[in-house]
């Protein structure tokens, strides 16, 4: 096996096709997108080279900087309210309760349907006129915090971050009980040896052994937050009035509906640089050895 | 190199995007293929799939039986849903892979950027005075862009009250002719606890209808043209006034409170469940409030649109006229098949999907049995006849940057969070038409 790997014609042919299908599909795509980011240009027919003027039209363009914002909230709320949610769900399921294999699946099963399954689900559940959630608030005597979910600037942004934050705790709630389950038992029971409480265990054992893991999900959910798409376009497009407003859906709506492949182009630049920052500084701040 | 890199991106961008979307509704598209020897192959994209579009039923019949009619050109079909199917189309035609044939909406901005960069063939030469001698009086006129020609008509939509007779009849309300008549409604509709009137805004354009039509009334279509040319005339009293009325019914809660969440599609759900009064809507929505599955069946009535005291519309200048059809890519294979293809289904497809109730005709029905047609297609045929002017969809007429702008100012305005006097301020920001009107 050792020969294989010290091969360096055996690792070329091995790594080269997928290499080249990633160039193709992922790597080209973003320089091109990057050259176009360049050009005011509608999608067919000749573009111009205006240079970095979309960029100096983004961060002058209160729409760009409202959908920046609420994707920093978006992330926020994942590493706020989304991780601390999957870390407490995950160390509960991995102290050997009754029925683990049954609540794994079951904090699974969203992550396995589609996002625009769920999105249709939730505004389904959100509809002022017959939705769960307004029959619920009705039926134990809150009629009068019923309202129009979606449809609300101060609601519409919370209400459409809620079944994403949703979607996502059976997600990494696996990946940290894989983490915590992972732990060798030997230490856990040592530490039992030594008197140490199972709030303490957590706190001076399990946590800082999980580490690695916390800092993969901490780079997922911040990346999710950046770049959700399906469920706000399925749920609100963006709307009312840009209140729910990403820069992916904003993308779209610059690119297809008003043909500014140009600036389009350059949104989408920047969501890939926004999440390259943040891996780089959560890496660099989350060291782990 | 550049065209394949281009090619790679758009794809990308088409399946990435795309495909995460059109899972959302199943059904949602539906792909028909004929096999055939035939040694030219057509391929066709469509966006009629929906369960109560009677085109849906249709195009498979036609081009099935032009493929045994033509066992050497075969036609094959593929159908997306709309907003899906714009997207698809847009895609196609930058990568340059559109398909020989696609529909088109309707001559505006949509087709604009397409037709000037030279991605659709001009069909001038091909056609000869008996097709055009086959047409409704005046389209051969419409299709035309600066004298040439890109498309055959296939139907006419227009747009006008959808009003629920029961509904009305219910809270004592009259139905409306006048402005003063349609708040009169509203409030009496409002009172018997009735949503009077329903508005997809999620969708932003159904809104759009309702200031286009209320600023039509006030101004006068041939006010209306004239400020697409000139932009700095939407600032006007005349505007300004429209926007006032609409913001009035807005506050008047003549609208459903739940308008910022419900889309297009759930608008229509909602008034074929008898939910709301009254809807503006283009004539394509026949035959949902048609369908044995519609609570509303018989119960609704088409009307133009209530004139006003102090306007300066009639009811006779009509909200839509607008022509869709079927294009030609230039880089298909074969024009001349193409063409002869789009001539027989252009005609076939009018005619029989007016018939089917579809759409209102833009070819000559003279000796049609008309007798079948349900009682919306009729007097919404019977409003076109009246016309004395036609604007199209705003949306559709406005380049289209300017169209979203004023789709979102519309919401705004709906909202009540801008004033009408800023709105008219910022229409008159938005560019002028591209089109010669």
């Amino acid at each position: 096996m050792n020969s294989v790997f010290s091969n360096k014609t055996a690792i070329t042919i091995f790594v080269l096709p997928t290499l080249l299908i990633f160039c193709g599909i992922v790597l080209v795509p973003i320089f091109v997108s990057s050259y176009y980011s360049l050009l005011d240009w509608n999608g067919v027919g000749k573009g111009t080279f205006v240079g970095l003027n979309n960029y100096a039209e983004m961060f002058n363009d209160p729409r760009v900087l409202n959908s920046i914002k609420n994707s920093l909230l978006f992330a926020a709320a994942s590493i706020f309210i989304q991780l601390p949610l999957s870390l407490l769900l995950a160390l509960i399921l991995a102290s050997n309760v009754k029925g683990e294999g049954f609540y794994r699946t079951v904090y699974f099963i969203p992550v396995l349907i589609s996002t625009v399954v769920i999105a249709q689900l939730w505004s389904k559940i959100y509809n002022a006129d017959y939705g769960l959630l307004n029959s619920l608030l009705e039926s134990i005597g809150l009629s009068h915090l019923a309202q129009d979910w979606l449809g609300q600037k101060h609601t519409a942004l919370v209400a459409s971050f809620i079944p994403t934050l949703w979607q996502y705790v059976g997600y990494h709630m696996l990946l940290m009980y894989a983490g915590a389950k992972s732990i060798s038992n030997d230490i856990i029971e040592a530490a039992k040896i030594d008197g140490a409480s199972r709030i303490r265990t957590v706190f001076s054992i399990t946590l800082p052994l999980m580490r690695p893991i916390l800092k993969v999900c901490l780079i997922f959910s911040v990346i999710g937050a950046f770049k959700v798409f399906d469920l706000i376009y399925v749920l609100t497009n963006g709307g009312p009035f840009f209140t729910t407003e990403v820069p992916s859906t904003l993308m779209y709506t610059t690119i297809f509906d008003t043909y500014r492949y140009g600036y389009g182009s350059a949104i989408s630049v920047f969501i890939i640089l926004e999440c390259l920052v943040f891996t780089v500084i959560i890496n660099k701040y989350f060291k782990t050895e | 190199m550049k065209a394949l890199l281009k090619n790679t991106m758009v794809i990308i961008l088409a399946l990435g995007l795309t495909g995460s979307i059109t899972a959302c509704s199943s059904g949602s598209s539906e792909a028909t293929q004929q096999e055939g020897s035939g040694s030219i192959k057509l391929t066709l994209w469509d966006q009629s799939v929906g369960n109560t579009d009677p085109s849906a039923k249709l195009l498979p019949q036609i081009i099935e039986k032009w493929n045994s009619e033509h066992p050497d050109i075969q036609v094959e079909r593929t159908g997306t849903t709309g907003e899906q199917y714009k997207t698809k189309i847009k895609t196609s035609i930058a990568a340059g892979e559109a398909p020989d044939i696609f529909y088109g909406m309707g001559g505006g901005s949509f087709m604009q950027p397409y037709i000037k960069s030279g991605n659709v063939l001009e069909i001038t030469s091909y056609l000869k005075n008996d097709i055009k001698a086959k047409m409704a009086p005046g389209m051969s006129e419409a299709i035309e862009t600066d004298g040439k020609i890109y498309t055959l008509p296939v139907y006419t939509h227009i747009a006008n009250l959808y009003v629920n007779t029961e509904l009305f009849d219910k809270a004592g309300a009259k139905i409306p002719t006048t402005y003063s008549e349609l708040l009169d409604a509203v409030e009496k509709l409002k009172t018997a606890g009735i949503t009077p009137a329903l508005i997809g805004e999620k969708d932003r354009w159904p809104g759009m209808y309702w200031y286009d039509i209320i600023a039509m009334r006030q101004a006068g279509n041939a006010a209306v043209l004239e400020a697409f040319k000139d932009s700095a005339k939407w600032d006007s009293p005349d505007f300004v006034a429209a926007a006032t009325k609409m913001q009035q019914l807005a506050k008047a809660g003549a609208f459903n409170s739940s308008m910022f969440s419900m889309s297009y599609d759930e608008m229509l759900g909602a008034f074929n469940a008898g939910k709301g009064a009254m809807m503006f809507q283009a004539n394509w929505v026949n035959a949902g409030i048609e369908d044995p599955s519609s609570a509303v069946k018989g119960k609704v009535k088409v009307i133009p649109f209530p004139i006003f005291e102090d306007g300066k519309g009639k009811n006779t200048e009509i909200f839509g006229g607008a022509v869709d059809g079927f294009y030609v890519s230039s880089n298909t294979k074969h024009p001349k098949e193409a063409v002869e293809f789009l001539m027989y289904l252009s005609e076939q497809l009018g005619t029989k999907g007016f018939l089917a109730g579809a759409g209102l005709p833009s070819w000559n029905t003279d000796g049609l049995d008309t007798s079948g047609l349900s009682t919306l297609d009729q007097s919404s045929a019977n409003i076109m006849k009246t016309a004395t002017s036609f604007i199209a969809w705003w949306d559709n007429i406005l380049p289209a940057d300017s169209a979203e702008a004023h789709k979102n100012l519309i919401a705004q305005l709906l909202a009540g969070d801008i004033t009408p006097e800023e709105f008219c301020k910022q229409m008159a920001q938005l560019k002028p038409t591209e089109l010669s009107l």
